[in-house]
Protein backbone atom coordinates (compact mmCIF):
# COMPACT_ATOMS: atom_id res chain seq x y z
CA UNK A 1 0.00 0.00 0.00
CA UNK A 2 2.63 2.48 1.16
CA UNK A 3 5.00 1.14 -1.48
CA UNK A 4 2.57 1.85 -4.30
CA UNK A 5 1.84 5.27 -2.83
CA UNK A 6 5.54 6.07 -2.81
CA UNK A 7 5.84 4.74 -6.33
CA UNK A 8 3.04 7.05 -7.41
CA UNK A 9 4.77 10.03 -5.83
CA UNK A 10 8.04 8.89 -7.35
CA UNK A 11 6.63 8.62 -10.83
CA UNK A 12 4.90 11.97 -10.61
CA UNK A 13 8.19 13.55 -9.52
CA UNK A 14 10.04 12.14 -12.52
CA UNK A 15 9.26 14.98 -14.94
CA UNK A 16 11.01 17.35 -12.53
CA UNK A 17 14.29 15.42 -12.59
CA UNK A 18 15.96 17.49 -15.34
CA UNK A 19 15.24 20.74 -13.48
CA UNK A 20 16.25 19.15 -10.17
CA UNK A 21 19.51 17.85 -11.63
CA UNK A 22 20.26 21.31 -13.03
CA UNK A 23 19.57 22.79 -9.60
CA UNK A 24 21.90 20.33 -7.84
CA UNK A 25 24.65 20.80 -10.45
CA UNK A 26 24.50 24.58 -10.18
CA UNK A 27 24.72 24.42 -6.38
CA UNK A 28 27.41 21.76 -6.42
CA UNK A 29 29.70 23.92 -8.56
CA UNK A 30 30.01 26.25 -5.56
CA UNK A 31 30.53 23.64 -2.84
CA UNK A 32 33.91 24.07 -1.16
CA UNK A 33 35.98 21.08 -2.28
CA UNK A 34 38.68 19.55 -0.10
CA UNK A 35 41.32 20.00 -2.80
CA UNK A 36 43.24 23.25 -2.78
CA UNK A 37 42.94 25.64 -5.73
CA UNK A 38 40.47 23.53 -7.66
CA UNK A 39 37.92 26.17 -6.79
CA UNK A 40 39.67 28.73 -8.94
CA UNK A 41 39.02 26.63 -12.01
CA UNK A 42 35.80 25.08 -10.76
CA UNK A 43 33.96 23.66 -13.71
CA UNK A 44 30.65 25.14 -14.69
CA UNK A 45 28.63 22.01 -14.07
CA UNK A 46 25.26 23.68 -14.64
CA UNK A 47 26.13 24.22 -18.28
CA UNK A 48 26.53 20.47 -18.80
CA UNK A 49 23.05 19.80 -17.42
CA UNK A 50 21.42 22.50 -19.58
CA UNK A 51 23.17 21.20 -22.70
CA UNK A 52 22.32 17.56 -21.99
CA UNK A 53 18.62 18.04 -21.30
CA UNK A 54 18.19 20.50 -24.22
CA UNK A 55 19.25 17.65 -26.48
CA UNK A 56 17.57 14.67 -24.82
CA UNK A 57 14.49 15.96 -22.99
CA UNK A 58 13.80 19.60 -23.89
CA UNK A 59 10.13 18.91 -23.09
CA UNK A 60 11.09 18.55 -19.42
CA UNK A 61 13.39 21.56 -19.21
CA UNK A 62 11.58 24.66 -20.43
CA UNK A 63 13.36 27.95 -21.23
CA UNK A 64 11.87 29.58 -18.12
CA UNK A 65 13.50 26.94 -15.90
CA UNK A 66 16.80 27.44 -17.75
CA UNK A 67 16.54 31.16 -17.10
CA UNK A 68 15.85 30.65 -13.38
CA UNK A 69 18.81 28.25 -13.09
CA UNK A 70 21.02 30.89 -14.72
CA UNK A 71 19.89 33.56 -12.28
CA UNK A 72 20.50 31.14 -9.40
CA UNK A 73 24.02 30.50 -10.64
CA UNK A 74 24.69 34.25 -10.87
CA UNK A 75 23.45 34.74 -7.32
CA UNK A 76 25.67 32.00 -5.90
CA UNK A 77 28.80 32.84 -7.87
CA UNK A 78 28.49 36.58 -7.22
CA UNK A 79 28.43 37.29 -10.95
CA UNK A 80 26.42 40.14 -12.49
CA UNK A 81 22.77 39.03 -12.40
CA UNK A 82 21.75 37.97 -15.89
CA UNK A 83 25.16 36.85 -17.17
CA UNK A 84 24.82 33.11 -16.64
CA UNK A 85 21.11 33.35 -17.48
CA UNK A 86 22.10 34.82 -20.85
CA UNK A 87 24.68 32.08 -21.43
CA UNK A 88 22.33 29.27 -20.35
CA UNK A 89 19.49 30.51 -22.57
CA UNK A 90 21.82 30.86 -25.55
CA UNK A 91 23.37 27.40 -25.03
CA UNK A 92 19.91 25.89 -24.55
CA UNK A 93 18.66 27.40 -27.79
CA UNK A 94 21.74 26.33 -29.75
CA UNK A 95 21.57 22.77 -28.41
CA UNK A 96 17.83 22.65 -29.07
CA UNK A 97 18.27 23.73 -32.69
CA UNK A 98 20.87 20.99 -33.25
CA UNK A 99 19.24 18.25 -31.21
CA UNK A 100 18.00 16.23 -34.18
CA UNK A 101 21.62 15.89 -35.24
CA UNK A 102 23.06 15.14 -31.80
CA UNK A 103 20.40 12.69 -30.62
CA UNK A 104 21.58 10.09 -33.14
CA UNK A 105 25.31 10.62 -32.60
CA UNK A 106 27.85 8.72 -30.54
CA UNK A 107 28.99 10.13 -27.21
CA UNK A 108 32.16 11.64 -28.64
CA UNK A 109 30.12 13.96 -30.89
CA UNK A 110 28.03 15.01 -27.90
CA UNK A 111 31.26 15.83 -26.09
CA UNK A 112 32.58 17.78 -29.08
CA UNK A 113 29.34 19.75 -29.26
CA UNK A 114 29.65 20.54 -25.57
CA UNK A 115 33.18 21.77 -26.20
CA UNK A 116 31.85 24.22 -28.79
CA UNK A 117 29.09 25.64 -26.59
CA UNK A 118 31.27 25.86 -23.50
CA UNK A 119 33.96 27.70 -25.46
CA UNK A 120 31.27 30.11 -26.60
CA UNK A 121 30.08 30.54 -23.02
CA UNK A 122 33.66 31.23 -21.84
CA UNK A 123 34.04 33.91 -24.49
CA UNK A 124 30.74 35.57 -23.55
CA UNK A 125 31.64 35.46 -19.84
CA UNK A 126 35.06 36.93 -20.46
CA UNK A 127 33.75 39.73 -22.70
CA UNK A 128 30.94 40.75 -20.35
CA UNK A 129 33.14 40.59 -17.24
CA UNK A 130 35.86 42.64 -18.92
CA UNK A 131 33.24 45.28 -19.70
CA UNK A 132 31.93 45.09 -16.15
CA UNK A 133 35.33 45.47 -14.52
CA UNK A 134 36.44 48.06 -17.05
CA UNK A 135 39.64 46.19 -17.89
CA UNK A 136 40.76 43.38 -20.16
CA UNK A 137 40.79 40.42 -17.81
CA UNK A 138 43.51 37.77 -18.18
CA UNK A 139 42.33 35.13 -20.61
CA UNK A 140 44.49 32.19 -19.46
CA UNK A 141 42.34 31.33 -16.38
CA UNK A 142 39.25 31.47 -18.60
CA UNK A 143 40.89 29.05 -20.98
CA UNK A 144 41.86 26.81 -18.05
CA UNK A 145 38.28 26.78 -16.81
CA UNK A 146 37.04 25.91 -20.28
CA UNK A 147 39.46 22.97 -20.56
CA UNK A 148 38.54 21.81 -17.06
CA UNK A 149 34.82 21.91 -17.86
CA UNK A 150 35.47 20.05 -21.09
CA UNK A 151 37.61 17.39 -19.42
CA UNK A 152 35.17 16.51 -16.69
CA UNK A 153 32.11 16.56 -19.00
CA UNK A 154 31.93 12.73 -19.22
CA UNK A 155 31.30 12.56 -15.46
CA UNK A 156 28.18 14.75 -15.26
CA UNK A 157 27.07 13.36 -18.62
CA UNK A 158 27.37 9.80 -17.28
CA UNK A 159 25.28 10.75 -14.23
CA UNK A 160 22.62 12.38 -16.42
CA UNK A 161 22.55 9.39 -18.79
CA UNK A 162 22.00 7.12 -15.75
CA UNK A 163 19.17 9.34 -14.51
CA UNK A 164 17.56 9.40 -17.94
CA UNK A 165 17.83 5.64 -18.56
CA UNK A 166 16.60 4.76 -15.08
CA UNK A 167 13.72 7.21 -14.69
CA UNK A 168 12.96 8.94 -17.95
CA UNK A 169 13.24 6.31 -20.68
CA UNK A 170 10.75 7.30 -23.34
CA UNK A 171 8.33 4.46 -23.97
CA UNK B 1 -20.74 15.27 -34.96
CA UNK B 2 -18.69 16.36 -37.91
CA UNK B 3 -18.83 19.98 -36.83
CA UNK B 4 -17.59 18.91 -33.40
CA UNK B 5 -14.50 17.20 -34.86
CA UNK B 6 -13.93 20.26 -36.96
CA UNK B 7 -14.05 22.48 -33.91
CA UNK B 8 -11.62 20.28 -31.96
CA UNK B 9 -9.25 20.38 -34.90
CA UNK B 10 -9.46 24.13 -35.03
CA UNK B 11 -8.78 24.48 -31.32
CA UNK B 12 -5.94 22.02 -31.59
CA UNK B 13 -4.18 23.75 -34.49
CA UNK B 14 -4.58 27.14 -32.85
CA UNK B 15 -3.17 25.78 -29.62
CA UNK B 16 -0.21 24.21 -31.39
CA UNK B 17 0.61 27.31 -33.42
CA UNK B 18 0.13 29.44 -30.31
CA UNK B 19 2.59 27.22 -28.51
CA UNK B 20 5.18 27.62 -31.27
CA UNK B 21 4.74 31.40 -31.14
CA UNK B 22 5.08 31.40 -27.35
CA UNK B 23 8.23 29.27 -27.59
CA UNK B 24 9.86 31.54 -30.16
CA UNK B 25 8.78 34.56 -28.22
CA UNK B 26 9.89 33.24 -24.85
CA UNK B 27 13.42 32.65 -26.15
CA UNK B 28 13.72 36.22 -27.40
CA UNK B 29 12.01 37.53 -24.28
CA UNK B 30 14.26 35.66 -21.82
CA UNK B 31 17.37 36.58 -23.76
CA UNK B 32 16.51 40.28 -23.69
CA UNK B 33 15.45 40.01 -20.05
CA UNK B 34 18.92 38.65 -19.17
CA UNK B 35 20.59 41.39 -21.17
CA UNK B 36 18.36 44.00 -19.54
CA UNK B 37 19.21 42.71 -16.06
CA UNK B 38 22.91 42.82 -16.93
CA UNK B 39 22.70 46.43 -18.08
CA UNK B 40 20.52 47.58 -15.19
CA UNK B 41 22.67 45.68 -12.70
CA UNK B 42 25.82 47.54 -13.68
CA UNK B 43 24.85 50.49 -11.51
CA UNK B 44 24.21 48.07 -8.61
CA UNK B 45 20.64 49.12 -7.81
CA UNK B 46 19.45 48.33 -4.30
CA UNK B 47 16.64 46.15 -5.62
CA UNK B 48 18.98 43.71 -7.35
CA UNK B 49 21.43 43.64 -4.44
CA UNK B 50 18.59 42.94 -2.01
CA UNK B 51 17.33 40.18 -4.28
CA UNK B 52 20.79 38.58 -4.34
CA UNK B 53 21.11 38.67 -0.56
CA UNK B 54 17.62 37.26 -0.02
CA UNK B 55 18.16 34.53 -2.59
CA UNK B 56 21.40 33.39 -0.95
CA UNK B 57 19.62 33.37 2.41
CA UNK B 58 16.93 31.22 0.84
CA UNK B 59 19.21 28.55 -0.62
CA UNK B 60 21.65 28.59 2.30
CA UNK B 61 20.12 25.45 3.90
CA UNK B 62 20.68 23.46 0.70
CA UNK B 63 24.24 24.77 0.34
CA UNK B 64 24.81 23.95 4.00
CA UNK B 65 23.76 20.33 3.50
CA UNK B 66 25.78 19.95 0.28
CA UNK B 67 28.94 21.38 1.84
CA UNK B 68 28.89 19.10 4.89
CA UNK B 69 30.11 15.84 3.32
CA UNK B 70 32.99 17.70 1.68
CA UNK B 71 33.98 19.29 4.98
CA UNK B 72 33.90 15.79 6.52
CA UNK B 73 36.17 14.36 3.82
CA UNK B 74 38.51 17.26 4.42
CA UNK B 75 38.64 16.79 8.18
CA UNK B 76 39.12 13.02 7.72
CA UNK B 77 42.07 13.43 5.37
CA UNK B 78 43.43 16.06 7.73
CA UNK B 79 43.21 13.58 10.59
CA UNK B 80 45.11 10.92 8.65
CA UNK B 81 47.83 13.45 7.93
CA UNK B 82 47.91 14.37 11.61
CA UNK B 83 48.31 10.72 12.73
CA UNK B 84 51.27 10.24 10.43
CA UNK B 85 53.35 13.00 11.93
CA UNK B 86 52.15 12.63 15.51
CA UNK B 87 55.52 12.02 17.19
CA UNK B 88 57.32 14.79 15.37
CA UNK B 89 54.41 17.15 15.94
CA UNK B 90 54.43 16.34 19.64
CA UNK B 91 58.11 17.13 20.03
CA UNK B 92 57.69 20.36 18.10
CA UNK B 93 54.70 21.37 20.21
CA UNK B 94 56.60 20.68 23.45
CA UNK B 95 59.39 23.08 22.50
CA UNK B 96 56.88 25.58 21.20
CA UNK B 97 54.86 25.30 24.39
CA UNK B 98 57.91 25.91 26.56
CA UNK B 99 58.67 28.94 24.44
CA UNK B 100 55.11 30.20 24.61
CA UNK B 101 54.99 29.82 28.40
CA UNK B 102 57.87 32.25 28.61
CA UNK B 103 55.97 34.59 26.33
CA UNK B 104 52.79 34.24 28.33
CA UNK B 105 54.63 35.26 31.48
CA UNK B 106 56.09 38.21 29.67
CA UNK B 107 52.70 39.22 28.30
CA UNK B 108 50.99 38.93 31.68
CA UNK B 109 53.67 41.04 33.34
CA UNK B 110 53.44 43.60 30.55
CA UNK B 111 49.66 43.54 30.72
CA UNK B 112 49.77 44.27 34.43
CA UNK B 113 52.30 47.00 33.94
CA UNK B 114 50.21 48.39 31.11
CA UNK B 115 47.11 48.50 33.32
CA UNK B 116 48.98 50.28 36.07
CA UNK B 117 50.43 52.83 33.67
CA UNK B 118 47.02 53.36 32.10
CA UNK B 119 45.42 53.99 35.44
CA UNK B 120 48.20 56.49 36.17
CA UNK B 121 47.51 58.24 32.87
CA UNK B 122 43.70 57.88 33.10
CA UNK B 123 43.88 56.23 29.66
CA UNK B 124 40.50 55.48 28.12
CA UNK B 125 40.40 51.74 27.54
CA UNK B 126 38.73 50.85 24.27
CA UNK B 127 36.44 47.86 24.11
CA UNK B 128 38.15 44.67 22.99
CA UNK B 129 37.37 43.08 19.67
CA UNK B 130 34.55 40.63 19.32
CA UNK B 131 34.68 37.67 16.98
CA UNK B 132 31.90 35.97 15.08
CA UNK B 133 32.70 32.47 13.89
CA UNK B 134 31.17 31.12 10.69
CA UNK B 135 31.38 28.11 8.43
CA UNK B 136 32.02 28.39 4.69
CA UNK B 137 29.13 26.92 2.67
CA UNK B 138 30.01 28.13 -0.81
CA UNK B 139 33.35 28.87 -2.38
CA UNK B 140 33.03 30.73 -5.63
CA UNK B 141 36.71 31.05 -6.25
CA UNK B 142 35.88 31.18 -9.92
CA UNK B 143 37.74 32.81 -12.74
CA UNK B 144 36.09 36.20 -12.38
CA UNK B 145 35.11 36.46 -8.73
CA UNK B 146 36.87 35.25 -5.59
CA UNK B 147 34.35 35.09 -2.78
CA UNK B 148 32.91 32.88 -0.04
CA UNK B 149 29.44 32.50 1.41
CA UNK B 150 29.48 31.96 5.18
CA UNK B 151 26.87 30.99 7.76
CA UNK B 152 26.61 34.19 9.79
CA UNK B 153 24.51 37.21 8.98
CA UNK B 154 22.84 40.31 10.33
CA UNK B 155 21.17 38.27 13.08
CA UNK B 156 24.60 37.27 14.37
CA UNK B 157 25.83 40.84 14.27
CA UNK B 158 27.61 40.74 10.91
CA UNK B 159 27.85 44.05 9.09
CA UNK B 160 29.23 45.07 5.72
CA UNK B 161 32.92 45.93 5.78
CA UNK B 162 33.88 43.57 8.59
CA UNK B 163 37.27 41.91 8.29
CA UNK B 164 37.25 38.14 7.78
CA UNK B 165 40.17 36.06 8.97
CA UNK B 166 41.30 32.55 9.76
CA UNK B 167 43.71 31.63 12.53
CA UNK B 168 46.55 32.48 10.16
CA UNK B 169 45.52 35.90 8.97
CA UNK B 170 43.24 38.09 6.90
CA UNK B 171 41.23 36.51 4.08
CA UNK B 172 38.89 39.30 3.03
CA UNK B 173 35.97 41.47 4.03
CA UNK B 174 32.19 41.27 4.15
CA UNK B 175 30.57 42.81 1.08
CA UNK B 176 27.00 41.60 1.57
CA UNK B 177 25.18 40.58 4.72
CA UNK B 178 21.88 38.73 4.68
CA UNK B 179 19.83 37.61 7.66
CA UNK B 180 21.83 34.45 8.32
CA UNK B 181 24.44 34.33 5.56
CA UNK B 182 26.98 36.79 4.26
CA UNK B 183 29.45 37.13 1.44
CA UNK B 184 33.20 37.53 1.93
CA UNK B 185 35.18 39.12 -0.89
CA UNK B 186 38.63 37.53 -0.78
CA UNK B 187 41.79 39.64 -0.87
CA UNK B 188 42.66 38.09 -4.25
CA UNK B 189 39.49 39.40 -5.95
CA UNK B 190 39.89 42.07 -8.61
CA UNK B 191 37.76 44.47 -6.58
CA UNK B 192 39.58 44.01 -3.27
CA UNK B 193 41.65 46.93 -1.91
CA UNK B 194 43.21 46.62 1.56
CA UNK B 195 45.35 49.26 3.31
CA UNK B 196 48.48 47.41 4.42
CA UNK B 197 51.96 48.04 5.72
CA UNK B 198 55.21 46.17 5.55
CA UNK B 199 56.38 44.88 8.90
CA UNK B 200 59.73 46.30 9.90
CA UNK B 201 60.09 49.16 7.43
CA UNK B 202 56.53 50.29 8.14
CA UNK B 203 55.96 51.25 4.50
CA UNK B 204 52.29 51.81 3.74
CA UNK B 205 50.57 50.57 0.59
CA UNK B 206 47.31 49.30 -0.83
CA UNK B 207 47.06 45.58 -1.44
CA UNK B 208 45.06 45.19 -4.65
CA UNK B 209 43.62 41.86 -5.78
CA UNK B 210 43.88 40.95 -9.45
CA UNK B 211 42.06 37.59 -9.62
CA UNK B 212 45.42 35.80 -9.50
CA UNK B 213 46.61 33.92 -6.40
CA UNK B 214 49.06 36.75 -5.64
CA UNK B 215 47.70 40.28 -5.10
CA UNK B 216 49.93 43.29 -5.81
CA UNK B 217 51.02 46.20 -3.62
CA UNK B 218 50.12 49.62 -5.03
CA UNK B 219 50.89 53.22 -4.11
CA UNK B 220 54.17 52.54 -2.32
CA UNK B 221 56.34 55.61 -1.83
CA UNK B 222 59.16 56.14 -4.36
CA UNK B 223 61.97 55.44 -1.95
CA UNK B 224 60.34 52.40 -0.37
CA UNK B 225 62.61 49.35 -0.33
CA UNK B 226 60.65 46.15 0.01
CA UNK B 227 62.43 42.81 0.11
CA UNK B 228 61.17 39.33 -0.68
CA UNK B 229 60.13 37.48 2.46
CA UNK B 230 58.97 40.53 4.41
CA UNK B 231 55.64 40.23 6.20
CA UNK B 232 52.67 42.35 5.22
CA UNK B 233 49.87 43.21 7.63
CA UNK B 234 46.86 45.50 7.78
CA UNK B 235 47.69 49.10 8.56
CA UNK B 236 44.32 50.02 9.95
CA UNK B 237 44.14 53.09 7.71
CA UNK B 238 40.64 54.01 6.70
CA UNK B 239 39.26 52.58 9.92
CA UNK B 240 37.72 49.56 8.25
CA UNK B 241 40.14 46.94 9.52
CA UNK B 242 41.94 46.60 12.79
CA UNK B 243 45.68 47.13 12.32
CA UNK B 244 48.32 44.38 12.62
CA UNK B 245 46.36 41.47 11.21
CA UNK B 246 48.84 39.35 9.21
CA UNK B 247 47.97 39.40 5.50
CA UNK B 248 50.81 37.81 3.58
CA UNK B 249 54.47 37.62 2.68
CA UNK B 250 56.20 39.52 -0.12
CA UNK B 251 56.92 36.85 -2.72
CA UNK B 252 58.43 38.81 -5.59
CA UNK B 253 59.74 42.29 -6.30
CA UNK B 254 60.21 42.94 -9.99
CA UNK B 255 60.41 46.31 -11.72
CA UNK B 256 58.30 47.99 -9.13
CA UNK B 257 55.62 45.29 -9.17
CA UNK B 258 55.47 43.78 -5.71
CA UNK B 259 53.49 40.57 -5.29
CA UNK B 260 52.27 39.23 -1.99
CA UNK B 261 51.43 35.59 -1.22
CA UNK B 262 48.46 35.47 1.16
CA UNK B 263 49.32 33.90 4.50
CA UNK B 264 46.15 31.80 4.44
CA UNK B 265 45.67 29.11 1.80
CA UNK B 266 42.61 30.75 0.26
CA UNK B 267 41.79 27.67 -1.78
CA UNK B 268 40.65 25.67 1.24
CA UNK B 269 38.94 27.56 4.00
CA UNK B 270 36.29 25.82 6.09
CA UNK B 271 35.94 28.13 9.05
CA UNK B 272 36.44 31.84 9.35
CA UNK B 273 35.96 34.46 12.01
CA UNK B 274 34.66 37.96 11.44
CA UNK B 275 36.06 40.81 13.46
CA UNK B 276 33.74 43.37 14.90
CA UNK B 277 35.93 46.44 14.65
CA UNK B 278 34.15 49.68 15.23
CA UNK B 279 37.06 52.13 15.05
CA UNK B 280 37.73 50.96 18.57
CA UNK B 281 40.21 48.35 19.69
CA UNK B 282 43.44 47.93 17.86
CA UNK B 283 46.52 45.84 18.15
CA UNK B 284 46.70 46.12 21.92
CA UNK B 285 43.14 44.96 22.34
CA UNK B 286 43.55 42.31 19.73
CA UNK B 287 46.43 40.91 21.76
CA UNK B 288 44.61 41.40 25.04
CA UNK B 289 41.55 39.55 23.82
CA UNK B 290 43.75 36.72 22.53
CA UNK B 291 45.41 36.40 25.96
CA UNK B 292 42.03 36.53 27.68
CA UNK B 293 40.75 33.84 25.36
CA UNK B 294 43.73 31.61 26.10
CA UNK B 295 43.28 32.17 29.83
CA UNK B 296 39.64 31.16 29.60
CA UNK B 297 40.49 27.96 27.79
Amino acid sequence: MIGSFLQKIGSSARPFLPVASGFVFVLFSAVPLPFPYIGSIAPTLGLAAIYYWAIYRPDLLRPTAVFVLGILSDVIHYLPIGLTALVFIAVYQIALSQRRFFVKQIFFMLWLGFGAVSLLSSLVNWTVMSFYDGAMLPFIPVLMQFLMTLMIFPLPAWLLIKVQRRFLSQE
Amino acid sequence: MSSRTHRTGWVYTTAVSWRVVVQRFSFAFLLSLSLGLLIVGQSKPVLIETFRVRAIDGIAPVLDVLSRPMAMVDSFSGRIHAYRGLLKENARLRTENANLMKWQNAVLTLDNENKELRSLLRYKVEPSLAYISARVIADTGGVFVHSLVVTAGLLDGVREGMAAMTGDGLVGRIVEAGEWTSRVLLITDLNSRIPVMVMGSGEHAILAGNNSPRPKMLYLSQEARVKVGERVMTSGHGGVFPPHIPVGIVSSVEQGAIEVTPITALGRINQIRLIDFDLAGGAVNLMASEVKASENR
